[in-house]
């Protein structure tokens, strides 16, 4: 019965502690007693104010920080483990891009890395190209493209080494409303078609709404998980479902668990 | 269309201004020294400052001799070029790499270019004195390794700068993929370095023509452009002196100019 229930589970995190050492030797607690099972092909958002853990915590599920308590398994992998065979595809606050590199040759920086061979490289960024929407701008450099395309080469760079998760650190935060709009549907889109777990770092409530099956809440002083709120909007999500009823309770849900911390 | 159209006009005509200017200005000061105008602002006469078309009279009746120092010199600028640019941006590498020693190692070789060519140059006569039996062959070595520690300093300290200050995360993206430091110097600090190649060169290219023409000054055979200037001036040849002058003047230029169009080429796609 256990091994049903957890036969599913992708991303098992178990009494996550991080605790830094700042420059004047004083501990800094920036996350305690996090516990949280991650389901194959959820949409996760960690939802929270500057200063709560959810940037840290997505970082140490990509193994780039070391937690320094509890224990994390990658679909019964290590997290190291899970990066050296590159189960992750990680999408930045900036998009990253090398300036000396095309478009598609951004795309392709993973795949030779990884020793794959040209034309299925090629075939493999135009693809992800096609799903992101930009196969014209293929030739494009970065520096011709605006702030959202940018954005938009950075995940089919993530999704192009064709990661179990994908993990997404405030992608949009710096675009403007209508880019973010336009990027929350096309993600959607993406996770429909590509049926990638997703855990998605944000501050913004309606973003975490819109876009999530599930949030959990991060509170500030010490970092920890503070509430997790199943999101049960119907889908496929549009636009149109912000004016409903049922995605304002929603969010008004979600900040009255916000409020007080 | 019509705005992009409008937009590179404008370009045009600020690359066109940019050039024209000072191409202008440079002409109105051969007229007015040709003139004698200047002799006169300067109060020289004309032995001390001869008109510009004497000057290249002069160039033109010892073309050969002239071609025979320039030859020297730009042995001596070029190889202390390459090798001390190599030199500093290994030097980098290694600080890059190994962070804890190479960042001394690297503030000690910014001490070197601290050091005056002429406290160098006596210095690397003497070390050189076992390399041949030939004094122009010795002369050569003790020149270019002059040159060397000068272009060494300046490409190590921007060098380093330029792979280790990349983009946020990209570092992080670079982890993500399994990526090696090797695969990392390749596809990320190699590339990132290259406008801080250009500015290392800005500084050393200028600085290695001087470098070399001073250090000729003091080298046990007498060659090179450097020496002839002192030479020529030292017997108030002021007119040879100054030939020699104008060859140095045009090396500087050329070099500089075609360090631009290179630098044009490599680092189009670099966000400046």
């Amino acid at each position: 019965m256990a091994d049903m229930q957890n036969s599913n589970v992708e991303i098992m995190l178990k009494d996550i502690g991080m605790v830094y050492k700042t420059n004047d030797g004083h501990d800094v607690t920036a996350l305690t007693g996090v516990s949280l099972d991650i389901q194959k092909g959820e949409f996760i958002s960690l939802l929270g104010p500057s200063g709560c853990g959810k940037t840290t915590l997505l970082r140490i599920i990509a193994d780039l920080l070391q937690p320094t308590s509890g224990e994390i398994s990658i679909a019964g992998e290590s997290p190291r483990d899970a990066r050296l065979s590159k189960k992750y595809g990680i999408v930045f606050q900036s998009p990253v891009l090398y300036d000396w590199r095309t478009v598609k040759k951004n795309i392709m920086l993973p795949l030779e890395i990884m020793h794959i061979p040209k034309a299925e490289r090629e075939d493999r960024a135009m693809k992800m190209l096609d799903i992101v929407g930009l196969t014209e701008f293929a030739n494009h450099y970065p520096n011709q493209l605006s702030g959202g395309m940018q954005q938009r080469v950075g995940i089919a760079r993530a999704l192009a080494i064709q990661p179990q998760i994908l993990l997404m650190d405030e992608p949009f935060s710096a675009l403007d409303e209508f880019t973010k709009e336009k990027l929350h549907e096309d993600l959607l889109r993406i996770w429909a078609k590509t049926n990638k777990t997703i855990i998605f770092v944000t501050h913004n409530i309606q973003e975490a709404v819109f876009l999530s099956s599930r949030i959990c809440v991060l509170s500030p002083h010490p970092g920890r998980l503070s509430a997790v709120i199943d999101v049960d909007l119907p889908r496929p999500r549009t636009m149109d479902i912000k004016d409903t009823p049922e995605f304002t309770a929603y969010v008004a849900k979600v900040r009255n668990s916000c409020e007080g911390i | 269309m019509s705005e992009k159209a409008l937009k590179r006009k404008k370009i045009d005509f600020n690359s066109v201004s940019s050039v024209l200017y000072p191409v202008l200005f440079g002409i109105l000061i051969f007229v007015l020294w040709e003139c004698g105008v200047l002799n006169t602002v300067l109060k020289t006469d004309t032995n001390i400052l001869p008109a510009p078309t004497r000057i290249a009279g002069i160039m033109s009746e010892n073309s050969s001799k002239i071609s025979e120092n320039l030859s020297a010199t730009m042995t001596v600028i070029i190889w202390g070029l390459i090798a001390g640019s190599f030199l500093g941006y290994m030097a980098a590498v290694f600080a890059t790499r190994f962070p804890n020693f190479g960042k001394g190692a690297l503030t000690v070789l910014s001490v070197f270019n601290a050091i005056p060519i002429v406290a160098l140059a006596p210095v690397f006569n003497n070390w050189t004195k076992d390399v041949s039996s030939e004094a122009s062959v010795r002369s050569t070595v003790a020149k270019i390794l002059v040159v060397t520690v000068v272009c060494a300093a300046s490409m190590s300290i921007n060098a380093y700068r330029g792979l280790t200050e990349l983009k946020p995360f990209s570092l992080d993206l670079m982890k993500s993929y399994a990526a090696d430091n090797m695969t990392v110097f390749k596809k990320l600090r190699f590339h990132n370095s290259i406008p801080y190649i250009f500015t290392a060169l800005k500084v050393s290219v200028p600085s290695s023509v001087i470098t070399a023409l001073v250090s000729e000054y003091f080298a046990e055979y007498r060659m090179g452009i450097g020496r002839q200037i002192r030479d020529n001036i030292s017997i108030a040849q002021y007119s040879a002196g100054w030939a020699y002058i104008a060859v140095a003047c045009l090396i500087g230029i050329l070099m500089y100019i075609i360090l631009i169009i290179f630098e044009g080429i490599f680092t189009k796609r670099h966000r400046k």
